[in-house]
């Protein structure tokens, strides 16, 4: 290969990784949009657009929507649409999350679980199904706000035990992480015991779902999610510098502690944001990057874009087969989304890998 | 760049939890150094390298680069100037080798930033001079071992550094990249006033490109300074417990380094074998004769021959005749003198002119005095005879005189183990074994008289 062709396929690449996440944007739009004509009530395509236009400013004005009934236009603006943007939120925070986990970790297990954020939120959700239900705080459900809590103290509790002087070794993050898990996943199974008619709710909570979200718990969780995720953004060259190993990370100038805490701190807000909404959504921060990975390579700063889109469209897929796969057999049941996450989405992950496992192993 | 970069190191003290493993370490530098620092397995060399990179903090001394504390500086800042070349690199994911060297440029380049095509440039001049630009897309863990370590090294270079720390950078290399790599840094070194700071296990590498050294041992600067006056057979034997031949080599005009192997522990043999050699033909001879435990005298040897060189390193005793003269009387008696003391003589293949002609003699006159005498034949006597003749008769007489001829030194060394047996009965040889020369008795100096 020639000097000039190396120098221009590399700024090419910039350009090309533009256009990925363009076209992963539109595929996401499109998603969206499909997804919403999925459900137990028939709505005619048409009026969906319909519906959907004229709440677009400006653009109102030339819709007619005499033709749409106001029962539709509340299916879709009040029922679908907030579960499948809290899909779109959900999906893209916990596959945001996973990349970073695993580039800091940089071990291909790690997920948006692993500091013990899940099992946190576990049980800050299990506590106020079970002693709080009902509460509200600053117009709140008291359970979002529990789950939120209980994980950021999670991970902050397994970040301090596993510091060691001012060095947080990535080997003892991961253990201190699996044993709070187990621990937290204890006082989880205690409450399940002594729940009595509450263990169904604190079971679907575990599973991870949409049903019931509501516009003011998603404007709850979407700051904190967008502030995690862009920023995180910026710090896509640091997680390829930390690919290479802490020690050479340092030498090339990363300051690897600091980088390591803030992106941490980040991710697991991203992650406890997004449990807080959904409850424990499965595979999604595991599966995503890796599958994102395969396509794009191991590049962070088109791996990190790739993946939030990619597990935004995953989920509103997984989340549009849980609303429609029961249907056969009881017409308003209606499957949790984690489920749906974990029944389809491994074995695609294991199609996927026994296809490709030449490319990715090292 | 102004000024010259410096380094300081001063009484530098690192642990690894109680264990210490730097202790009292001080080292100055400036640009357009080269220092090896050299020291056997676990003497903290790769710690020194890891508490001057910031990776391992001091528990007690200071390293100043350019007079500024170098753990008060800026992570950013310091990779601006200082760069490391690790022993091994694994990176697991498949990133492109330009991806891998544009990670040098990392100092260089704000978070909010891109890469520009400067950046590019600078990388692309450093993969071009390490030779690995004709592999730039190639995925890094696809490359082989010595491709991979170039591009680590460019990825160094990419961050125009002013010092360079390299960790057994070679081990990977075969001997083509190692002397373009090396090349390739002295020219820096040289030119562009870098400090190179290289750990090496190859002494030889060490003394072709070190302008000075730094000798480890037990975390302890055990030598320091000029590299000649650190890489000596005294400090070798003193760090690495090895006996290694150091001389200026010839073509390359650079010290050079031949380790012995460590000296066997065998049981030392009741036998003092006396070698009749010259010209290089008992060299191999007297190291094999004492590793196996027998106790080696040789003459009549010039001084300047080889065999007088290695006997003069093994420091065996040797009956010497001044350099290029003919044996005279006195020294032909001497070693007459010798080999009565000694209970075996051996005559190598070595060739005879009228100046070593006594030598042939004084094997005659040991076949004569009752001392067993094996002659070693690789090559012909008519090959090698230059005195019209003489030197074949008296060989002649010694083969009729009963002297044992064997072809190679290996049947000299099985049969001697035999007559060893054979010998330990014989009550009169034990008188020769205690009157035989020790390497103590030898002169501290040989005189030498031109």
């Amino acid at each position: 290969m020639s000097e000039g062709e190396t120098e221009s396929t590399y700024f090419r690449r910039t350009s090309r990784w533009k256009l990925i996440v363009t076209l992963l944007i539109v595929a996401l739009i499109v998603t969206v949009i499909v997804s919403l004509n999925v459900g137990y009530a028939q709505i005619p395509f048409g009026n969906i657009l319909t519906i959907l236009g004229k709440q677009i400013p400006f653009v109102n004005g030339f819709v007619d929507s005499s033709l749409v009934l106001p029962s539709q236009t509340a299916i879709i603006l009040q029922i679908r649409l907030p579960r499948i943007i809290a899909g779109v939120v959900v999906g893209a925070a916990l596959a945001a999350s996973g990349v970073v986990y695993q580039g800091v970790f940089r071990n291909p297990m790690a997920d948006s679980y692993v500091l013990g954020v899940s099992a946190g939120a576990a049980v800050g959700a299990s506590v106020s199904i079970l002693f709080g239900a009902g509460f509200s705080i600053f117009g709140l459900r008291f359970i979002q706000v529990a789950a939120f809590i209980g994980a950021l103290s999670a991970m902050f509790l397994v970040y301090n035990i596993s510091r060691v002087g001012s060095r947080v070794p990535v080997t003892t993050l991961l253990l201190c992480g699996i044993a709070v898990n187990f621990f937290l996943y204890s006082i989880v199974a205690l409450l399940e015991v002594i729940a009595g008619d509450e263990l169904h709710a604190i079971v679907f909570w575990l599973i991870g779902g949409f049903s019931n979200v509501l516009w003011s718990d998603i404007w709850a969780v979407v700051p904190f999610i967008i502030i995690g995720v862009v920023i995180s953004f910026f710090y896509t060259r640091s997680l390829n510098l930390l690919a290479m190993g802490e020690e050479t990370a340092q030498h090339l100038g990363l300051n690897v502690e600091r980088v390591k805490q803030i992106l941490l701190v980040l991710a697991s807000m991203v992650t406890a944001a997004a449990v807080s909404l959904s409850g424990l959504v499965g595979f999604v921060g595991l599966m995503v990057p890796h599958v994102t990975r395969l396509i794009v390579g191991p590049d962070h700063r088109i791996l990190f874009p790739a993946s939030t889109i990619i597990g935004a469209i995953f989920l509103v897929v997984c989340d549009a087969l849980a609303r429609v796969v029961a249907t056969p057999f009881a017409s308003t049941l209606e499957l949790p989304v984690g489920i749906i996450t974990m029944l389809f989405g491994a074995p695609f992950f294991i199609l996927l890998f026994r296809k490709k496992k030449g490319r990715y192993a090292s | 760049m102004s000024s010259l970069v410096l380094l300081n190191v001063d009484g530098v003290e690192c642990r690894y939890g109680s264990i210490k493993v730097l202790d009292d370490v001080s080292l100055s530098v400036k640009g357009g150094d080269f220092v090896g620092i050299l020291g056997p397995n676990g003497s903290g060399k790769t710690t020194l390298l890891k508490s001057i990179s910031r990776i391992l903090k001091p528990r007690r001394g200071t390293i100043l680069l350019n007079e500024a504390d170098i753990y008060s500086l800026k992570n950013v800042d310091v990779a601006k100037q200082l760069a490391v070349v690790p022993q091994e690199s694994n990176i697991g994911f498949s990133f492109s080798a330009l991806d891998i060297v544009m990670m040098g440029r990392n100092p260089h380049v704000t978070r909010f930033q891109m890469e520009s095509t400067k950046d590019l440039a600078i990388v692309r001049k450093a993969m071009a001079v390490t030779n690995t630009w004709q592999f730039a897309d190639r995925p890094i863990n696809e490359l082989s071992g010595g491709e991979k370590q170039r591009v680590i090294i460019a990825r160094a270079l990419a961050q125009e550094p002013s010092i360079l720390l390299l960790d057994e950078p070679l081990t990977h290399l075969d001997i083509i990249n190692q002397l373009e790599i090396m090349d390739l840094v002295k020219e820096l070194c040289v030119k562009d006033k870098l400090v190179v700071l290289a750990v090496f296990h190859d002494l030889n590498l060490a003394a072709r490109y070190c302008t000075s050294a730094l000798m480890l041992k037990k975390g302890k600067v055990f030598a320091a300074g000029g590299l000649s006056d650190v890489l000596t057979s005294e400090n070798i034997k003193g760090v690495f417990n090895v006996n290694a031949i150091v001389q200026k080599h010839l073509v390359s005009n650079s010290v050079f380094v031949i380790p012995l192997s460590p000296q066997k522990q065998v049981p030392a043999r009741r036998c003092a074998v006396h070698l009749i050699c010259g010209a290089g033909t008992g060299t191999a001879l007297m190291k094999v004769l004492l590793d196996e435990g027998y106790s080696v005298t040789a003459g009549v040897l010039n001084v300047l021959d080889t065999d007088f060189e290695t006997a003069e390193f093994l420091k065996i005793p040797v009956t010497t005749e001044a350099p290029f003269s003919p044996i005279t009387e006195k020294a032909h008696n001497a070693n007459l003198d010798m080999i009565r003391k000694a209970s075996t003589v051996v005559l190598t293949s070595v060739p005879f002119g009228f100046g070593n002609l006594k030598n042939l003699k004084a094997a005659r006159e040991a076949l004569a005095s009752g001392v067993t005498t094996y002659v070693i034949e690789e090559v012909p006597i008519d090959q090698r005879d230059f005195t019209r003749g003489q030197a074949k008769k008296l060989f002649k007489e010694l083969k009729s005189k009963g002297a044992v001829f064997v072809n190679n030194p290996n049947e000299l060394l099985s049969l001697l183990n035999v007559s060893e047996e054979k010998m330990k009965r014989a009550e009169f040889e034990k008188a020769k074994l205690t009157d035989h020369l020790k390497p103590e008795d030898i002169p501290k100096k040989t005189k030498i008289r031109w």
